[in-house]
């Protein structure tokens, strides 16, 4: 057989390809012909050293559907039909995998249940240093009433008021961030209850 | 079908990678260098080729050559570097238990 053979019973096979696709591909063979010449081969060595035109076509085509389905080499093209995407359902899981998953969260939350609570004692004081500072002259007017007050405490008790805003606005970021992380846990907690995590 | 050609072609893209992770290669030059080792049809380089530059794992670029057609080389991209690691790493982990197990069996 010949080039010229070679290609037309190629071109014929990859037909079903798209035209543009198809001819680049013929493109390449005809390039290796162009550089199997100057290596000195003759036609009819380089079309036996490229194989039979037919499997190569059946390898172009298939090669078109393994990303769709795990086609090992060859791929029948009659079954080709790309498959409409079913939507997936969910099935529920089994009666066992409900019992080990409820088990497993069960152990998870022994760590993170207190963990979370850590989480918000810290926030929640915070917070409460905040709002100490701020009404701290108040207090220091109510201790006025019982003991005697050096006036040094009362500077103390003005810069706790400043102290306890710029606390205060510094703790609005921690708030937020306590609420989001508390949302995310417990959705994730109802999410892998009910088993569409 | 001949089983060992079957093995060849599962083996061919795995060479094909391995080669152009060497260095930038163009068609012909794969076909050569493949062909050096295993005995596959060369012809179902291409198919592969593109498949391998659809898939993202090469891109090409031409270069001229004197007295032919212009090269068209192939050059491994970052994903394809993963994809050829992670592809020898099964095929050395196939290669390895299927040995062993020729090895236990009585055969030999």
């Amino acid at each position: 057989m010949k080039k010229h053979e070679f290609l037309t019973q190629l071109s014929a096979q990859l037909s079903q390809l798209p035209p543009e696709e198809r001819l680049e591909l013929l493109e390449d063979y005809e390039a290796h012909f162009a550089f199997g010449r100057q290596n000195g081969k003759s036609e009819e060595e380089i079309v036996s050293e490229l194989g039979d035109p037919h499997e190569l076509a059946k390898e172009a085509l298939g090669e078109r559907f393994i990303t769709q389905e795990p086609v090992y080499w060859y791929h029948d093209s009659s079954k080709g039909q790309p498959h409409s995407a079913a939507p997936a359902q969910r099935r529920g899981r089994g009666m066992t995998a409900q019992v080990f998953i409820l088990i497993g969260m069960f152990f998870a939350n022994i760590v993170l249940g207190p963990l979370m609570i850590a989480f918000w004692a810290v926030v929640i004081s915070i917070m409460a240093a905040a709002l100490a500072g701020i009404v701290s002259p108040a207090l220091l007017a109510l201790d006025m009433v019982f003991h005697s007050v050096s006036p040094a405490k009362w500077f103390a008790s003005i810069f706790m008021v400043g102290f306890g805003i710029l606390l205060g606005v510094g703790s609005k970021g921690l708030l937020k961030g306590a609420l989001l992380t508390t949302r995310k846990y417990l959705s994730w907690n109802y999410h892998l209850a009910k088993g569409d995590a | 079908m001949d089983i060992s050609i079957q093995f060849k072609k599962g083996a061919l893209e795995l060479c094909v990678l391995v080669l152009i992770h060497e260095r930038d290669r163009y068609g012909y030059e794969l076909a050569q260098s493949v062909s050096e080792h295993i005995e596959v049809a060369e012809g179902a380089l291409y198919p592969l080729l593109r498949r391998l530059v659809n898939e993202g794992y090469c891109t090409t670029y031409l270069q001229e050559s004197t007295g032919g057609p212009p090269r068209k080389y192939y050059k491994l991209t970052s994903t394809g570097e993963t994809h050829m690691k992670t592809l020898v790493t099964e095929w050395k982990q196939f290669v390895y238990s299927v040995s062993r197990l020729i090895e236990r069996g009585p055969l030999l």
